[in-house]
């Protein structure tokens, strides 16, 4: 049975809010190379009092752009979240697939857009 | 020399009187700058934000800025959510404890805002909500107050006030910065000077858009709106020309007289809401990812 390791976020931040893109690099940045070298990683959220999207977008949706969704869900788990979280959480992981699957932008028209004459 | 101040209410016609006043400071150097308010008969409280934003244009240009003929009543709110002991008035108590009061905030802050939150959002005249409804609504001035900090570029921080209208079952909470506004990071972003605040804006709130380079993001404002739009209170926008307003009836943009100074957020809560929004999800991690 593979090793399960688990980051506990308060921990990792110093914090019970994650709210920074600074403290979600913290987490990412703990999480790739337990995942890279074929862990199962458990990110616990226990005691956490804020999450916003801002922070799971740089702690778990950066995710995508390293691993496949099959790497992503064989080896990693998230605890500790309400409901309410996980349903942000589940926005975030589907804005982040979208988002790798055609990192270029989405819509090349405002390269070139002209809008009202503002100065 | 002397500006007159007109009514300051959180809709167009108060932030083009707001961006017409920080117009008037870009040319001024050295001055002492009369705000007389005699005009001025109604002031809603958490304007003071916006309102800090535009002086912060005056005292780049080392003015001193004073307010003068403030009406009595409108001078007891400003004193009681403490903007006008920014220009030298003295706090009063706010006995009905209706204010959430004007604060300054660097761009590290992201703690400090959270103690202020806890310390004027309980057990004070704003109404009891439900945890969920109270939890939603924090969250969204996180995501609004991160995005300040990372996108706003405000050298002079990010000033927060917010208001209780008991009559209206009304709660409004501003958070304003004087930055380079959305449209600087979105022409950036797309290397297109000829991008409006307007269209700017719009693009901000398109689903997963963000100028962050190589990450997902720019789900804020889109989660905001979904949850607005249930609990039936509107969102307001203003930054730089753009001016947008979002409720459960619509949403429209338009462009104002004049720039400015920055970006201003308002989210205007329904108190009286009482949808559930604690979810018993049976959501997992492998349903997720």
């Amino acid at each position: 049975m593979r090793e399960k390791v688990i980051i506990r976020v308060i921990d990792t931040i110093g914090s019970n809010l994650c709210i920074a893109s600074e403290d979600g690099q913290k987490v990412f940045d703990k999480t790739v190379p337990l995942l890279q070298t074929g862990k199962h990683v458990v990110i616990s959220f226990d005691g956490v009092s804020m999450l916003i999207s801002l922070f799971l977008n740089v702690a778990i949706g950066q995710l995508y752009g390293q691993f496949s969704e099959e790497e992503i869900r064989d080896q990693l788990e998230v605890t500790g979240l309400a409901g309410e979280d996980m349903e942000i959480l589940q926005r975030v992981v589907e804005n982040a697939k979208r988002y790798y699957t055609n990192p270029e932008k989405y819509d090349k028209v405002w390269a070139t857009l002209e809008g009202e004459d503002e100065e | 020399m002397q500006e007159k101040i007109c009514d300051i209410r959180s809709d167009a016609t108060g932030f083009n009187a707001l961006a017409a006043l920080s117009e008037k400071a870009k040319a001024l150097l050295f001055e002492k700058v009369d705000l007389d308010f005699q005009d001025c008969t109604f002031f809603e409280a958490n304007m003071a934000a916006p309102f800090y934003a535009v002086l912060t244009k005056y005292y780049e240009g080392m003015n001193v800025v004073t307010p003068t003929n403030i009406r009595s009543d409108i001078r007891t709110i400003l004193q009681k959510n403490r903007f006008l002991c920014e220009l030298g008035f003295c706090e009063l108590h706010d006995s009905n404890q209706t204010t959430l009061p004007f604060k300054r905030f660097k761009l590290t802050s992201g703690e400090q805002f959270s103690d202020y939150l806890d310390q004027y959002m309980h057990d004070r005249g704003i109404p009891k909500m439900s945890d969920g409804l109270a939890k939603k609504f924090r969250q969204s001035l996180f995501e609004i107050f991160q995005n300040a900090t990372q996108h706003s570029q405000s050298e002079q921080g990010i000033f927060v006030c917010g208001q209780f209208f008991p009559k209206q079952h009304r709660l409004d909470f501003t958070i304003a910065d004087a930055g380079i506004g959305i449209r600087e990071n979105v022409r950036r972003f797309w290397k297109n000077e000829k991008i409006s605040s307007c269209q700017a804006i719009t693009w901000a709130l398109q689903g997963a858009n963000t100028t962050r380079q190589n990450q997902p993001g720019g789900l804020g404002l889109k989660l905001i709106k979904d949850f607005l739009s249930l609990n039936r209170g509107k969102l307001l926008i203003v930054s730089r020309y753009g001016f947008y307003k979002f409720s459960a009836s619509g949403e429209s943009c338009r462009k104002l007289k004049d720039d400015f100074p920055g970006t201003c957020v308002n989210i205007e809560l329904n108190t009286n809401d009482t949808n559930r929004y604690t979810l018993k999800s049976e959501l997992t991690s492998s349903d997720i990812f």
